[in-house]
């Protein structure tokens, strides 16, 4: 088929009288290569059957090893390829490139990965097609119960869990067990703690976390809130100016303001500020991801076997809640190939695969049954002690208003956080604002 | 310009001015148009509601903070860069050894990416390593307490765009004929004198020039402080551009974010407006 197309391109050039001017030769041959190039593009999409665009943050760590999965998968399903593309680093670039494209119904890729707040926005807004046949009832029991809610919406699936996040508090169990004491369950016994290791070791810092106006101190406020049993949304109504979050949301104030245990720096900090103070052994306790885990026990890392993680304290009498975070795997509703995006989102998340990216990159599996994966368990055992507090991680409220939400709560929990407005203040003013927004549809 | 000039030269235009039209007009129209409209992406809603979303903005107290922070950093940053870009333009004008290097060194700051530049300062402004707590001997949080954070953002764009004013009003200083201030010396006239009398007159137009950039430019300042502060804390540094962006990308809600879009359009436009006005009176560019 290739050569009947290339041959008359190939006669005409061959028969061109030989007095024709180089140029027009020139020309020729670039016919010649265009055609050719015709016959080699167009067969191998209509042969080779369809090419599955997928889309995905940075990898942390070698994207190598995601390769290495996809080109397995392509070898199980003859006929399909994927085509793996980063998107960049930034989250809100990510969130903002999706709603373009996706408003736009391109149809320029079929699997996305989502953050976990952003599920029921996409889906609330028809851009991702219904999964809940990859995910029956019975099927979702395997997952973390935190993530199957968070891909919810209105009864249906519209993401597959891929990998999961929750805050941790690490701490530093050389200074620990040098002043005696134990890793905190509640906030009082952290600030405590704090304070009596701080007052022994001068230039130590007692308690970081992440303070900056952004997607980060969200999770952070409404971990200390949830652990005091707080909420932001209850039966679709807004009660973020309850009584235990302006304790908590006050409390977080008090750290820096009070207790002096928290600096005032974290009011700028992000993960990765919080990351290098502690991993340059200057902090007690810190929230963080699971991510920092394995930089701080990198070769030379100054904190490597002197720090250990628990679940972040809570308020007295009530459970530790982190905040939880992580990336689901959707389908362009627009996509042209959804039965083949279906395919790899399966395969993603399948327990094979899970167990695959934790033992390589060490994504978190969202499936509960590989804790108890032996090999899992010897080779990573830190993700292996993680199960609890992903079982009792919360999702952030589940709403597709939540982008809107959060902008309010980052600038009301921010005010507070830096001592601009009292906590009890800046909720009111958050759910004034919440109320309006949640009154959009109405 | 005779007439038939004018008629000759429209084939000549148009494809320019088609291109412009397209390119430019259209989407300002269309902003303007998707102000008019309540338009979530999200819930599929998108009505004509008149000046509804102009009407929400004069309320929200938001949009107030916003402006108020662009018109405080447009002010300050603007005056302290002329302020400065004139002393050093005039220090670069005078006759010294290596003065093409130090010119060309000058502009450092103004050829690197602004992203680039903002995360440099956000580490300089790092309380706990950045270099300028570390020179102070202080543990000032720069850029996390409501009082400095704005003012930390003003002085990097000084820092930043400092360079191009200079090199503008460098260009305008050069062209005075040196004649004029030997003819001034010979009069007796002392260095203050032939500053007020003689350089700034001559300067003036290009100082106009330079105030309608940078304040054009400043007041729709968006990636610098973006990406060192986020517009925290708590708004104190969140410009229109800043809060635009949010609404329209963070949101969706392009209705009330066009709006926004609109207002700083019209601000953009009285400033332009009121500097034309300026430059036309008296002063020929």
């Amino acid at each position: 088929m290739r050569g009947n197309r290339l041959f008359p391109a190939v006669k005409a050039y061959l028969h061109v009288p030989c007095n024709v001017r180089l140029h027009d030769r020139v020309v020729a041959l670039l016919v010649v290569f265009f055609i050719a190039l015709l016959g080699c593009t167009q067969p191998s999409t209509m042969e080779n059957g369809s090419t599955v665009v997928f889309k995905h943050g940075k990898i942390a760590g070698d994207p190598a090893h995601l390769r290495a999965l996809l080109d397995e998968f392509e070898r199980r399903n003859p006929g399909i390829r994927v085509k793996d593309e980063a998107l960049p680093a930034s989250t809100d670039e990510q969130h903002q490139f999706y709603v373009i494209n996706l408003e736009g119904k391109s149809a320029d890729f079929d699997v996305l990965s989502m953050d976990v707040i952003w599920v029921p926005e996409f889906a609330r807004a028809g851009w991702l097609r219904d999964l809940s046949h990859l995910l029956p009832p019975e099927a979702r029991d395997e997952f973390f119960p935190g993530p199957v809610e968070a891909d919810c919406y209105a009864g249906r699936m519209y993401a597959v869990p891929w990998y999961i996040d929750a805050g941790l508090l690490y701490y530093r169990s050389d200074l620990l067990l040098r002043h005696g004491l134990k890793v905190p369950r509640t906030w009082p016994a952290l600030v405590a703690a704090a304070q009596h290791v701080m007052e022994r070791e001068p230039g130590i810092y007692g308690f970081i976390w992440q303070g900056r106006q952004y997607e980060g101190l969200v999770c952070n406020v409404l971990e200390v809130a949830r652990s005091n049993g707080g909420e932001v949304l209850k039966d679709g109504r807004c009660v973020i100016d309850s009584r235990q979050n302006a304790e908590a949301l006050r409390f977080m104030r008090d750290l820096i303001a009070r207790y002096g245990v928290t600096p005032p720096l974290v009011t700028t900090a992000i993960e990765e500020t919080t990351r290098h103070i502690f991993g340059s052994g200057r902090a007690l306790f810190m929230r963080n991801w699971p991510y920092a885990w394995n930089l701080f026990q990198r070769e030379g890392s100054a904190v490597r076997g002197r720090i250990g993680v628990a679940p972040l304290p809570s308020f007295p009498g009530r459970p530790s809640a982190s905040t939880l975070g992580g990336w689901q795997l959707g389908v362009n509703r627009h996509s042209n190939h959804a039965e083949a995006a279906e395919k790899l989102v399966a395969f993603l998340t399948s327990p094979d695969t899970q167990k695959r990216l934790a033992l390589t990159i060490g994504y978190k599996p969202t499936r509960k049954s590989l804790y108890a994966d032996a090999d899992l368990r010897r080779e990573q055992p830190f993700i292996a002690g993680l199960y609890d507090i992903f079982m009792h991680a919360g999702p952030r409220p589940v709403t597709p208003y939540y982008m809107m939400i959060t902008q309010v709560m980052q600038s009301e929990f921010s005010a507070a956080v830096s001592g601009i407005r009292p906590a009890a203040e800046a909720l009111l003013s958050a759910r004034r604002q919440i109320d309006h927004i949640l009154e959009a549809e109405r | 310009m005779t007439a038939r000039d004018r008629e000759n030269g429209l084939p000549f235009v148009l494809p320019a001015v088609i291109l412009l039209a397209f390119l430019t007009i259209y989407p300002v129209l269309y902003v303007l148009y998707l102000s008019l409209q309540r338009r979530l992406l999200i819930f599929g809603i998108s009505r004509f509601c008149g000046l509804e979303n102009y009407i929400f903005l004069l309320g929200d107290g938001r949009f107030w903070n916003a402006l108020k922070n662009t018109v405080y950093f447009t002010t300050f940053s603007v005056s302290l860069e002329l302020l400065l870009g004139l002393s050093i333009a005039l220090l670069l004008n005078r006759d010294f050894a290596a003065k093409g290097l130090v010119r060309a060194v000058v502009l450092v700051p103004w050829a690197i990416p602004t992203v680039v530049s903002a995360r440099m300062w956000e580490w300089i402004y790092n309380t706990d390593f950045g270099i300028l707590n570390t020179l102070l001997g202080q543990k000032i949080n720069w850029l996390g307490s409501p009082d400095w954070a704005m003012h930390a953002a003003i002085a990097m764009d000084v820092w930043k765009t400092t360079p191009f004013v200079v090199i503008l009003l460098l260009a305008g200083l050069q062209v005075i004929p040196r004649d004029l201030y030997r003819a001034a010396r010979v009069d007796g006239a002392g260095r203050w004198q032939t500053f007020r009398k003689i350089t700034l007159p001559l300067l003036k137009p290009v100082i106009l020039v330079v105030l309608i950039f940078r304040t054009l430019d400043a007041f729709r300042i968006f990636d610098a402080v973006y990406v060192l502060t986020g517009g925290g804390p708590a708004n104190t540094t969140e410009t229109l551009s800043i809060y635009a962006y949010k609404v329209l990308f963070q949101t969706l809600q392009f209705g009330y974010g066009s709006a926004l879009a609109v207002v700083v359009f019209l601000c953009v436009g009285a400033i332009s407006v009121v500097y034309v006005r300026i430059l036309s009176r008296g002063v020929k560019l």
